[in-house]
């Protein structure tokens, strides 16, 4: 079960938009970290990835696991959060 | 073959959502088509990536490539199109009906519209798939905000190249634009990076290839090119590399649908391919011109064609 959902993104990022765009006609909640308007939390983004990319979509469990998905991959985001 | 009555059936499936697929589902929906679209990546394609689209006309002062995106989306969905987030990965031709395997199951559609587009080319060289998103970058307005106060190399000479190497200014502190022969990109645009040269902050190397990406600790430190037959090093922090298109057609290649050599799909003056039914636009077409108002244009007229075919006006494909 999805305790809550993180997604790092960019003002420009287009692959940001449809990780929202997917989660919201799931109707599931999200919080967004911009990285345009928080640049500091970079360094969090990198370290939670191992890359120098957005989408970075942090999906935490009720038992605490995370999966950590990089990009705009429905193959990984769609059980993720099922 | 398949139960027919078991899968569910479409009047028309569209495979993609880029500004071609959109534009045909505007036509179609108004034609009251019922339209369903597949979309594997960004809805609005390539464009949705772009940071600003100068060359779209109606637009005096450009508009951002995922502003064009959305309000196409807009507009084809508020006529009815239905846009699934998924892939189709197989096209089976069973006369009237076509059967599509997708990621959501098998379906048919009466006709079918092939608008897959294009993704960015790889340049081959090593290290470049080792250290992707790690320092290899295709995506400007993605990654380019990690790049602040950074040194980058920009590879590439077209629109595309100038256009992202332009946008990354704004984070890093200089950009070396490698470019193999010369820049083919617009005057405009290279107006445009001008100003960046003469400000110092962009440098262009013609015939210049690009031989290595070379890193250390999981990211990228330099590049290794040689520049009029001299090698040579970049050190840097980051590449983007934008040196043309290369088609989404891999799953075509089981299927009776013809290819020309490079991968692109090939039509009749109707825009139909070699499978009666299935129509091609945009960017994966062979001989599309790889512009968006081109791509626009094309899905008008591969909707009205698909119109045809479904009053059974076209004839089957002879080519």
């Amino acid at each position: 079960m999805v305790k809550n959902i993180t997604i790092f993104t960019t003002n420009t990022c287009g692959y940001c938009q449809m990780v929202k765009k997917y989660l919201g006609a799931k109707g599931m909640t999200y919080e967004e970290v911009n990285l345009d308007e928080h640049p500091h939390r970079q360094a969090e983004a990198l370290q939670l990835s191992g890359a120098l990319t957005v989408p970075v979509t942090v999906v935490t469990k009720h038992d605490e696991s995370q999966e950590v998905i990089v990009g705009y991959n429905l193959a990984r985001l769609a059980p993720a959060v099922a | 073959m398949s139960d027919a009555t078991a899968i569910p059936q479409h009047e028309v499936i569209i495979i993609g959502a880029g500004p071609a697929a959109l534009t045909a589902a505007i036509y179609t929906t108004r034609e009251d088509i019922e339209t369903l679209l597949f979309e594997r990546g960004v809805v609005g394609g390539l464009a949705a990536v772009t940071d600003k689209i100068d060359n779209y006309p109606g637009f005096p002062d450009g508009v951002a490539g995922l502003t064009l995106a959305d309000d196409l989306r807009k507009q084809a969905e508020r006529f009815g199109a239905v846009i699934e987030l998924g892939e189709v990965t197989a096209i089976h031709d069973e006369g009237a009906l076509k059967r599509l395997e997708t990621t959501s199951g098998d379906m048919h559609a009466k006709a079918v519209l092939i608008a897959t587009g294009s993704d960015y080319k790889k340049i081959g060289a090593p290290g470049e798939a080792e250290y992707y998103a790690r320092g290899v970058h295709y995506c400007a307005t993605c990654d380019g905000a990690f790049y602040r106060d950074k040194r980058l190399v920009v590879i590439g000479g077209g629109n595309s190249a100038v256009q992202e190497a332009i946008f990354l200014t704004r984070f890093a502190t200089h950009i070396d634009l490698l470019v193999r022969s010369t820049i083919k990109a617009s005057e405009v645009l290279q107006q445009e990076l001008q100003k960046f040269v003469d400000e110092g902050k962009v440098t262009v190397h013609l015939a210049t290839t690009t031989d290595e990406i070379v890193g250390k600790e999981k990211f990228v430190t330099s590049v290794k090119a040689t520049k009029d037959g001299v090698p040579t090093e970049f050190t840097v922090d980051g590449v983007f590399v934008f040196v043309g298109l290369e088609p989404n057609s891999q799953f075509l290649k089981p299927t009776p649908v013809r290819l020309d050599e490079i991968g692109f799909v090939i039509t009749d003056q109707h825009l139909q391919t070699t499978m009666s039914g299935v129509f091609a636009v945009g960017d994966i077409r062979s001989g599309a011109t790889m512009q968006i108002a081109s791509a626009a244009g094309e899905g008008a007229t591969g909707a009205l064609k698909l119109r045809e075919y479904l009053e059974g006006h076209l004839h089957p494909t002879q080519n």
